[in-house]
């Protein structure tokens, strides 16, 4: 372990605060289960972490019809994953936070530790680009919402400014006409980092899919959406034939890189089959 | 040396029985005490800096910076360690190993090799200070497979051993006349095989602690499976009397075989603290027990076969390649081991074997659970498979009827004791109803259409004890107390087997006392008889039989002293349960501590005893029924259902030896699946070394494994017939993966990992 200073801060201001003018190499700590990693495989470079787990406010869970379901910055993997709410309304959302590490991560790890770290495998991006989730920013001067597909800008990068702190999470709520599938590709079972993760969220209207977002991570600097071939989609009966179209044109819209845990070719054929079988899955919301 | 003594057969109070373990409640509890809970006043920290290169001379080393950096107690570098030419693996009765290491060298070898050592007051500080060492290189060429180096003009790695980046001269075995068996075959299969780099991955980190007193005595807290070698190499390098090291080594987080070389941090963590004077720990991170611990041999293997069309095997030629890595360490013990192996398992009259075993510059491959087997006989398996395809047979017909039984030649050169291997395929054969399995509907499931199913059977045996190449021995003191209590002293390490149990279960058994009332005392070099090492799936039948030959000449003396007590005849009187009574008049009893203790005129007893075992070998056997999903769009393999048929002879603790199957079959499924070290073959560089990229399976994992013992060969060499069962697990589950995966898609793999890319692109292969 290589050494670094603990700092603690009891509000956004002073977080914020010690976030600007401790420099250089200064991180949120939070969960800790990644950044604690990070410094102890030397991945990355740390002298200073900002605890703000003593912050108030940063630990609810709310749900209503109009805005949807919100969560704070502190809220864990686990309590979320336990939810019934998120069972019942977000599946594909509930599915990712339960592939994600084991029991005692979960219950450690946050959600917004998960999406600001940026990583283009993280489980829970794609079923919230998906469902086109907001990322609450604080900052010293206002407060800013983020669509969470505009809020990477590359692998471990994001548009957060120094200073800025993620304070929550909103997911749109959940009508009964939506269906939702996470569907992750690992090569075992649980404590998994993905080779390939894809998430559906669609809307059918009589027999018909008006909305469709297809979100497929580990193919690319960020999570991608597939939107040619949500195009392709919508309007459609999502029969055999268009989905596996679908799929195909899935596989040309994502960017995969070949590294140790899979070729690219390899991820491009997974984002076809896990296309459909999400797909599938999703309709399955209904039956 | 008693192949011929007849097996005892009686009822049993202890042994056959799954009794509380003795470390359980300290482990449970997080008491127990592992080399890395240990903290010594003033204890330093040690680490290494470690080579960033694959092949290189080290033409420059300035670690005056890294001396200078606050708390910073020593650097070594190879300027400044004693420069012995030593064994890395340094089994004191083997031929088979190579004197190729110095504790720092002026030259690397493989990327990660140490190049220095520091010494701080933190562990952060040590490796802070790492990088303030500045070393200077000159590339040399390096190679990464095994057919490059040994082409004419490689680079050489050694300029010791045969030259050629040989480690050791070609092994070759010969029997029958090979022309002639080719000559005789109705048919011929040929093949090559590929067995990836698994590391056993133990969950306790490599760690030691080095403390010397004032007497120049070094005391060296250590996690290894052989404690009497490291106090051997240790005393050699370091130019010492064996009084003045001692090893101790308490509990342990597994070693899987790959803890019984003498590692460079040893030497350096002893160095360091002799040059500071004050205890040094040295702890490896996860990183470091991949680049500097040791892995499978990677091999290479080319078999010919020939068949007759009554499926009799008639001729076997195979050649093997292993690949070292950069240093010798257990690759001799390992070619020959694999290679004399292939003479066996399924018979055969003709057979022409050579195996050999060249450097490389990648990390060091040691001694692994399976000890070069598990490549042979993965090759030997899925060939004899093939066989049965082509004969139109079931395999499971072919494999019974080519077996090894009782008489055949084993691998050690002695004949086969009982039809183990035999009654083990037929027993699966019956339970699973094989031939019903065989003539399913193989229909998929609508719901699934994708998903095919497969079964698969891989055979195996395996040798308790590395005779005839190393001649071993095993000890045991055994002592009793005057209230009847006893106290076994074994050098046996504990890996966390459970074998202290059933050395203690052994003894209870054999003296006629309690379980209870067995004491274990272990793992310290001055206190405890010398000891070979826990190795070879020896330990029960080594050091068993050496503590039950200890055991009963305590008994013979407790009896002795009794009898003069109760005044009768020793011959007459018997002893069970801590009683010592008349046989013919059971109420003329006393305990034995009332037997030991002092009365009248009599001082308490002190009856100490000795047993040394020098075995020869026994063998193992098991026929593992593996059932896998396949699935045709991902290439996804999940083994279902195993059905493991193991005859371990005696069964000494039921649970234990159920537990040893499964985590063998756990390791065998990763290795066979998704477990692969892999070396960056541009570079040498490690390309997930860490327990993210390494993919080991977990217990979500695991298929359903309904296991099966059998005691139907038990070995006269062992304690009442018992025999290893540590190896033999992990040789038969890949073969039968291998195996189950043909019947399912039919492809044949003949290399592991077998990774989903694989199966994919062999099932587009074969679809087009």
């Amino acid at each position: 372990m290589r050494r670094f200073d603990y700092h603690r801060a009891e509000t956004l201001e002073q977080a914020s605060r010690l976030l600007t003018e401790l420099g250089d190499d200064t991180f949120v700590f939070n969960g800790g289960t990644d950044l604690l990693v990070e410094i102890r495989e030397r991945l990355r470079r740390v002298r200073n972490v900002v605890d703000i787990k003593q912050i108030p406010g940063l630990s609810d869970i709310t749900y209503d019809e109009t805005r949807g379901l919100t969560f704070g910055a502190l809220v864990t993997v686990g309590r979320l994953e336990n939810l019934s709410l998120v069972r019942q309304r977000y599946p594909n959302l509930r599915s990712a936070l339960a592939s994600l590490g084991s029991i005692q991560v979960r219950n450690r790890a946050t959600v917004v530790g998960n999406i600001c770290r940026a990583s283009p495998s993280a489980d829970t991006i794609p079923p919230l680009v998906a469902d086109g989730a907001f990322v609450h920013i604080y900052s010293r001067t206002d407060m800013r919402v983020v669509p969470i597909a505009e809020f990477f800008t590359g692998a471990g990068k994001t548009v957060l400014a120094k200073g800025e702190i993620v304070t929550g999470i909103t997911v749109p709520p959940a009508a009964d006409n939506i269906g939702k599938a996470y569907l992750k590709h690992g090569r075992r079972k649980a404590m998994e980092l993905s080779t390939v993760g894809v998430a559906v969220s669609l809307a059918m209207e009589e027999g018909v899919c008006s909305d469709i977002r297809i979100a497929l991570g580990a193919v690319g600097a960020t999570v991608l959406r597939a939107p040619q071939a949500e195009a392709m989609l919508r309007g459609t009966r999502l029969d055999a034939a268009a989905v596996r179209n679908a799929a195909d044109k899935a596989m040309e819209e994502c960017t995969p890189i070949s590294n140790v845990r899979a070729s690219a070719d390899y991820r491009r054929d997974m984002v076809g089959v896990l296309t459909g079988r999400a797909i599938k899955q999703a309709l399955e919301t209904f039956a | 040396m008693n192949m011929t003594t007849p097996i005892e057969q009686r009822e049993f109070r202890i042994v056959g029985k799954s009794v509380k373990r003795d470390d359980v409640l300290e482990k449970v509890t997080g008491e127990a005490q592992y080399t890395g809970d240990i903290k010594r006043p003033g204890m330093l920290y040690g680490k290494i800096k470690r080579a960033s290169i694959a092949h290189a001379r080290i033409k420059a080393i300035d670690v005056s910076k890294a001396l200078a950096y606050p708390g910073v107690k020593a650097v070594l570098t190879h300027q400044n360690v004693p420069r012995v030419l030593h064994y890395g693996s340094p089994h004191p009765r083997s031929a088979s190993c190579t004197k190729d290491q110095y504790i720092l060298d002026d030259k690397v070898r493989f990327w990660g090799e140490g190049v220095a050592a520091v010494a701080a007051i933190s562990e952060e500080i040590a490796d802070e200070a790492l990088d303030l060492i500045e070393v200077e290189y000159e590339a040399l060429p390096a190679v990464f497979e095994p057919e490059d180096a040994v082409q004419p003009g490689a680079p050489l790695i050694h300029d010791v051993g045969p030259g050629g980046n040989l480690v050791l001269d070609p092994v070759r075995v010969n029997r029958g006349d090979i022309d002639k068996g080719f000559s005789e075959a109705d048919f011929i299969l040929e093949g090559t095989f590929a067995g990836g780099r698994p590391h056993p991955a133990y969950m306790e980190p490599n760690v030691c602690i080095a403390d010397w007193d004032g007497s120049n005595k070094l005391t060296f807290w250590t996690s290894t499976q052989t404690s009497f070698m490291v106090r051997g190499i240790l005393a050699e390098v370091l130019g010492l009397p064996l009084t003045k090291v001692r090893v101790l080594v308490d509990h342990m987080g597994g070693g899987f075989g790959a803890k019984q070389d003498v590692f460079q941090h040893e030497f350096l963590c002893a160095l360091l603290a002799k040059e500071t004077r004050r205890p040094v720990k040295m702890e490896f991170t996860r990183h470091e027990t991949f680049v500097a611990g040791r892995s499978r041999h990677p091999c290479r293997i080319w078999l010919k076969q020939g068949f007759k069309n009554d499926g009799t095997l008639i001729a076997r030629d195979m050649k093997l390649v292993y690949d070292s890595g950069a240093y010798g360490s257990h690759g001799p013990g390992v070619t020959i081991v694999g290679t004399t192996a292939a003479t066996s398992l399924y018979r055969c009259e003709n057979v022409r074997l050579e195996g050999r075993c060249v450097y490389t510059n990648t990390p060091v491959n040691g001694a692994f659970r399976g000890y070069g087997v598990v490549q042979s006989y993965y090759a030997l398996d899925i060939q004899m498979d093939e066989a049965a395809e082509r004969l139109g047979m079931d395999p499971a017909e072919l494999k019974l009827k080519n077996v090894v039984r009782a008489g055949d030649i084993a691998p050690s050169g002695h004949p086969i004791i009982g039809h183990g291997l035999e009654i083990c395929l037929k027993h699966g054969i019956d339970v699973l109803n094989w031939k019903r399995l065989r003539s399913r509907d193989r229909t998929p499931d609508p719901k699934r259409p994708q998903i095919r199913k497969g079964w698969g059977i891989g055979c195996e045996m395996h040798g308790s004890s590395a005779y005839p190449g190393i001649k071993e021995q095993g000890n045991a003191t055994v002592k009793i107390n005057e209230d009847g209590t006893v106290t076994l002293l074994t050098g046996a390490a504990g890996l966390g087997t459970g074998a202290h149990t059933a050395l203690a279960q052994i003894v209870a058994e054999e003296l006629g006392v309690r379980f209870e009332d067995v004491g274990v005392i272990h793992g310290d070099t001055d206190v405890v008889p010398w000891d070979i090492g826990a190795f070879a799936s020896h330990t029960t039948y080594l050091v068993g039989t050496a503590a039950k030959m200890a055991a009963g000449k305590v008994r013979a003396a407790v009896l002795e002293r009794a009898a003069m007590k109760l005044q009768v005849s020793s011959d007459e009187i018997d002893l069970c349960d801590g009683k010592v009574f008349v046989a013919a008049e059971p109420d003329r009893a006393m305990t034995v501590s009332e037997a030991m203790g002092p009365s009248r005129g009599i001082p308490a007893a002190n009856i100490v005893a000795n047993g040394t075992y020098e075995p020869t070998k026994s063998y193992s056997f098991a026929a593992h029924f593996t059932e896998v999903e396949v699935d045709t769009e991902t290439g996804i393999v999940e083994v279902k259902r195993v059905v493991p048929v193991h005859d371990v002879g005696r069964v000494i603790h039921p649970i234990a030896a159920q537990g040893q199957i499964e985590g063998g079959i756990q390791q065998g499924i990763g290795h066979t699946l998704t477990e692969d070290y892999l070396i960056d073959k541009k570079t040498g560089r490690s390309l997930n070394a860490g327990l993210v990229d390494y993919k080991m399976p977990l217990s979500m994992d695991m298929p359903d494994i309904e296991t099966i013992i059998l005691e139907a060969a038990p070995d006269p060499g062992g304690p009442w017939g018992a025999k290893g069962v540590g190896e033999d697990p992990i040789i038969a589950i890949g073969p039968s993966i291998a195996n189950a995966i043909y019947d399912a898609i039919g492809i044949r793999f003949h290399h592991y990992p077998i990774i989903p890319e694989d199966v994919l692109k062999a099932l587009r292969e074969k679809g087009a």
